[in-house]
């Protein structure tokens, strides 16, 4: 009986690589943090790398408008209204110059009103680089003069033409970036604070949280919004500078519109907080707020993520509607949405396509916002 | 006119011409209507038209007798527009001819004594739009029947049948004659008559009757009330009295065409009134054209849909800066822009608030030094320049050089672009410089926040030309647009500092005008809107005014309202504009700033260059839209 009560658990050292040996490389990829494989995941979606690149030269070209730009934003040109968009050229009769552009002249015809412009071609103005121009305060601070590129002494240089009161458009797009990619933010993010809190309270708790925090959602979304709106731009003190204003309005926009979001987030949190893990970070002593946190909110980042980027443009797209129906931003005020407002008349189309360039930027931002949302999304759950 | 040669300069050019008014037996019958009076369904022309006809001359000469035809296209903003043709058609007791004198029109003639008793006689035979006899019963129908019933009018007669807060004793001396007589003169009756919103003081009596309590039986009246779901007969009997409003198919007119369409609508059609009184000098009656075909298009398309030649007359909802683009477009589509000169004061005006709620805002305000200097730092040529092609005439807000009360130093008076002075001013008024902006007594920046009324973008950019001007005498502009009501509210309140609206209205008075724009005497003028609010409301709202050079302008206007002569008339326009001009109550930009038109390239008799202009004009009012006629095929 002694063979029949051999035990037959091999007296080796257990080796667990025994059967399959992992690579330096798989090793990485288990020990990897969730965050370490998202970047990743992120890294092999070609299109929201570059949207990416494209979003982070853009934001970082906000930091610096003032150097990028070639015209300070009040430079007015009087003998230059709606001047067309200025070619660069290199060559000079076959001659290298350097970047360059040929002088504009300008008559008014008085019969048709129209000033026209036609290229002077003996007028050579070469661009100067790294140059002193037009005088600014960098972030309405510091007074210094220098500028990426500058026109000519006495030269002009206008890539997309210019606007009605002599603005070179060009100086103007990099100004209303500064506006239009920032002043959504603040409001997407309060709104998106409140929506992850109080969604997560009402999911994670149930109960009569919940039910306060339904009804109150209830009331909030029959709120009216344009006569809010409304009322709202006219309620917002005089003194307020328009960027103000409307930067209070998407702060009380952002106070109206947690509750979408709110919402998704009651109801993956009513699943999730009956799974297993939670159940046993509770029973381990977990605080809510860290089971929220920690454990439950991972589990469906990738929506978040994804209503995170998709609502950037939404906002950017918002902001030129609303200056649309009269509430948003308005000139003086420089912004995108202003830009293409100023340009949405027949004589635009017709008579000065360049005033619609603005449309360029606009389409990119939100195109790219939504590419890299879209990579996002799918790195978000890296063990899928 | 008739009586009183003396008492409305009109008379005289009129008379002469209504003498050689056409021969009343030879009238054409107009084509179109051939039909109707062969079938016997209409009278013909001469039994359609007054015993004594109006002849209208045509403008633009040399030029053929017009033919009768044609559908004129127009397009409006909104629907409530359609009143505009009551505008454009121009049939007025009195109206304005193309020089801006008064002179009888639906009226065969005014008598005027001592400016307080006005005899009107009516034209033997005139007709309403549906046949019936327009007749001294209309006029007394709407006094009586209207203006003195405690349901229609609540408050009693109007308040400018009023003078001293008394109503005119009102006589019917014939079928064809009516007086009104007042204890004092009341100088503005005509002029109201003669409006671009005319006050009307006549009704079809026939068409009313069958609304109104005294004359129809209550158990009928009941029913229509009830089924016309009105509260009771009174808000009847406004829902069908249409004279201005124009949305009333029914209402029988005296236009030269009438309303033909139901609201709601996007399309209306006003058909030729065959009973018009006014006829050309060969005998033809008037309107030439048949109908206008009035269409309803988002006002910010106007200008689009009229360069693709969907208009035919249109200078309602197109500016300036379309017209290259129309220009363009001229050709291909057939039609001849125009510019016409505009007859505001100012194009654009900055209305500092004298009634501002804040005690150092306001001291700032009323201190003539500073009105000046603001004045002084604006750069009138450059606006002009810049946004109207150098078109427009760099003045302040006053009158123009068509008028008969101008003078130069009016409308140049701390007009002219002098930064230094403006400086100088601000110093002695002692504003210290601290850096660039100047600072308060109590050391508030000098910060002045102008408003406007969002609706024009024109408004936007020329502020941004002053705000630069404005910096070098240290004086820091702030752009806030809102909205008109908004903007109108926080003015009356006292909260805006610096308004933005148009100049004065009527930039070519004569010295029959009334001078009420430049004195404190209606809410509605933005730097003294609580004074004028006291004035409009007997004392019940708003405050007496407490300065001095306004109140001199309330009696001035007081003087003007009470005299008789028109010398003395025209020297008080003058100490007033000399006053008015002189302390900047106002501070106008540019005036004369063309408006484009856009003419139909067959369109014949509209005038090549002509003042455009509300009141007084009516727009195309004054030029008798009802003598246009159309060339060729």
């Amino acid at each position: 009986m002694s063979n029949g009560n051999r035990h037959f658990v091999s007296p080796e050292p257990f080796n667990p690589q025994q059967i399959e040996a992992l690579t330096a490389e798989q090793e990485k990829y288990f020990l990897a943090s969730q965050w370490k494989m998202m970047w990743w995941r992120l890294k092999r979606h070609r299109l929201a790398v570059a949207s990416g690149i494209v979003l982070a030269v853009m934001y970082f070209s906000v930091l610096i408008t003032e150097f990028l730009a070639p015209y300070e934003l009040s430079a007015r040109n009087e003998d230059f209204l709606h001047a067309p968009p200025q070619v660069i050229h290199f060559f000079h009769e076959g001659d290298f110059v350097g970047p360059f552009v040929y002088g504009l002249d300008q008559t008014l015809n008085l019969e048709t009103l129209q000033r026209e412009y036609s290229v002077n071609r003996d007028e050579v103005q070469p661009l100067r680089f790294f140059c002193s121009g037009d005088p600014y305060r960098f972030w309405g601070m510091v007074e210094a003069d220098f500028h990426l590129v500058c026109p000519a002494e006495n030269g002009t240089f206008f890539l997309l033409g210019t606007d009605r009161l002599g603005h070179d458009m060009w100086s103007r797009i990099l100004y209303g970036a500064r506006i239009s990619l920032t002043v959504g933010l603040i409001g997407i993010t309060l709104s998106f604070i409140l929506g992850i809190v109080i969604g997560g309270l009402a999911g994670y708790f149930g109960g009569w949280v919940d039910n306060l925090v339904q009804r109150v959602i209830e009331i909030l979304r029959s709120l009216p919004e344009l006569p809010l709106w409304m009322a709202l731009s006219a309620a917002l003190p005089a003194s307020w500078s328009p960027v103000l204003v409307y930067f209070g309005i998407t702060l009380i926009l952002a106070l109206v519109d947690w509750p979408g979001l709110a919402r998704a987030v009651r109801s993956k949190l009513l699943a999730l907080r009956e799974e297993d893990f939670a159940t046993a970070a509770t029973l381990m002593g977990a605080k809510p707020s860290r089971v929220i946190g920690r454990h439950l909110l991972p589990n469906f980042m990738s929506h978040l993520i994804a209503s995170a980027t998709l609502s950037i443009p939404t906002m950017i797209l918002a902001e030129t509607a609303l200056s649309f129906l009269g509430l948003g931003l308005r000139p003086p005020i420089t912004s995108w949405g202003v830009l293409l407002i100023e340009a949405q008349n027949i004589e635009a189309v017709v008579l000065f396509p360049w005033l619609m360039t603005p449309m360029v930027p606009v389409i990119i931002v939100v195109l790219a916002f939504n590419f890299l949302g879209d990579g996002l999304r799918d790195a978000a759950d890296p063990y899928k | 006119m008739r009586g009183s040669p003396g008492t409305l300069a009109a008379g005289a050019s009129l008379w002469a011409f209504l003498i050689s008014a056409p021969a009343l037996a030879a009238f054409d019958e107009t084509p179109s209507l051939k039909a109707e009076v062969e079938a016997g369904k209409l009278p013909p022309v001469a039994k359609r038209l007054p015993a004594e006809p109006w002849g209208v001359m045509s403008h633009a000469k040399p030029t053929p007798a017009g033919r009768h035809g044609g559908k004129l296209n127009i397009l409006m903003g909104r629907a409530k527009d359609v009143r505009q043709m009551v505008v454009y058609g121009y049939a007025r007791l009195v109206g304005y001819d193309e020089k801006f004198n008064l002179v009888p029109d639906i009226l065969e003639s005014v008598d005027i004594k001592d400016g307080r008793q006005f005899t009107l006689n009516l034209r033997k035979g005139h007709r309403w739009s549906d046949g019936r006899p327009f007749t001294a019963e209309d006029f007394r129908y709407w006094w009586e029947d209207m203006a003195a019933d405690p349901d229609i009018s609540r408050l009693g007669p109007p308040a400018f049948m009023l003078v001293n807060g008394k109503p005119p004793k009102f006589e019917v001396i014939g079928e064809t004659m009516v007086r009104y007589t007042w204890d004092a003169p009341h100088p503005k009756f005509l002029p109201l008559l003669a409006g671009a919103r005319p006050e009307f003081i006549y009704r079809p009596a026939h068409y009313m009757k069958r609304f109104h309590a005294k004359h129809q039986d209550a158990a009928k009246l009941d029913g229509m009330v009830k089924a016309a779901k009105r509260r009771n007969w009174a808000s009847l009997h406004f829902r069908y009295d249409r004279p201005y409003k124009n949305d009333n198919p029914d209402f029988p007119s005296l236009q030269p065409w009438v309303q033909t369409t139901k609201p709601p609508s996007k399309r209306f059609i006003f058909k030729r009134n065959p009973y018009f009184h006014r006829v050309d000098e060969r005998g033809r009656q008037l309107p030439y054209m048949d109908e206008v075909i009035l269409t309803v298009a988002s006002s910010n398309l106007i200008s689009t849909k009229a360069g693709t030649g969907d208009t035919d007359l249109q200078a309602r909802g197109i500016a300036l800066k379309n017209f290259p683009y129309l220009k363009k477009a001229e050709k291909r589509n057939d039609y001849i822009m125009r510019l016409w000169p505009t007859a505001k004061g100012a194009q654009m005006a900055l209305y500092p608030n004298m009634n501002h709620s804040d005690p150092k805002w306001r001291k700032l305000f009323r201190d003539v030094r500073f009105r000046r200097a603001l004045s002084l730092a604006i750069d009138r040529r450059q606006i002009s320049k810049l946004i109207y092609f150098g078109l427009a005439s760099p003045t302040g807000n006053s009158v123009l050089r068509e008028s008969q009360v101008y003078r130069k130093e009016y409308a140049e008076r701390w007009a002219k672009l002098d930064v230094k002075k403006a400086n100088a001013l601000l110093d002695e008024f002692g504003l210290e410089k601290a850096g660039a902006v100047r600072r308060l007594p109590d050391g508030r920046p000098l910060e002045i926040t102008v408003e406007t009324s969002g609706e024009e973008l024109e408004q936007t950019d020329i502020l941004r030309l002053v705000k630069d001007t404005w910096a070098k005498i240290g004086v820091k502009m702030l752009i806030k647009p809102s909205q008109r009501e908004v903007l109108r509210n926080r003015v009356f309140a006292g909260s805006t500092q610096v308004a933005v609206w148009f100049g004065l209205e009527n930039g070519i008075p004569t010295a029959e005008t009334c001078p009420s724009a430049l004195a404190p005497t209606s809410q509605q003028h933005l730097q003294w809107p609580k004074w004028g609010q006291y004035v409009e409301t007997k004392g019940k709202a708003g405050e007496p005014v407490d300065m001095e050079g306004p109140r001199k302008l309330m009696e001035l206007n007081e003087a003007w309202n009470v005299s008789t002569s028109k010398d003395e008339k025209a020297k008080i326009w003058h100490r007033m504009l000399d006053h008015f001009t002189d302390q900047v109550y106002t501070i106008g930009l540019v005036s004369r700033v063309p408006q484009p038109v856009v003419v139909n390239a067959r369109l014949r008799n509209v005038p090549k260059k002509a003042i455009y202009n509300w009141e007084p004009g009516a727009h195309f009012g004054v030029y008798r839209p009802d003598t246009f006629w159309f060339a060729g095929n």
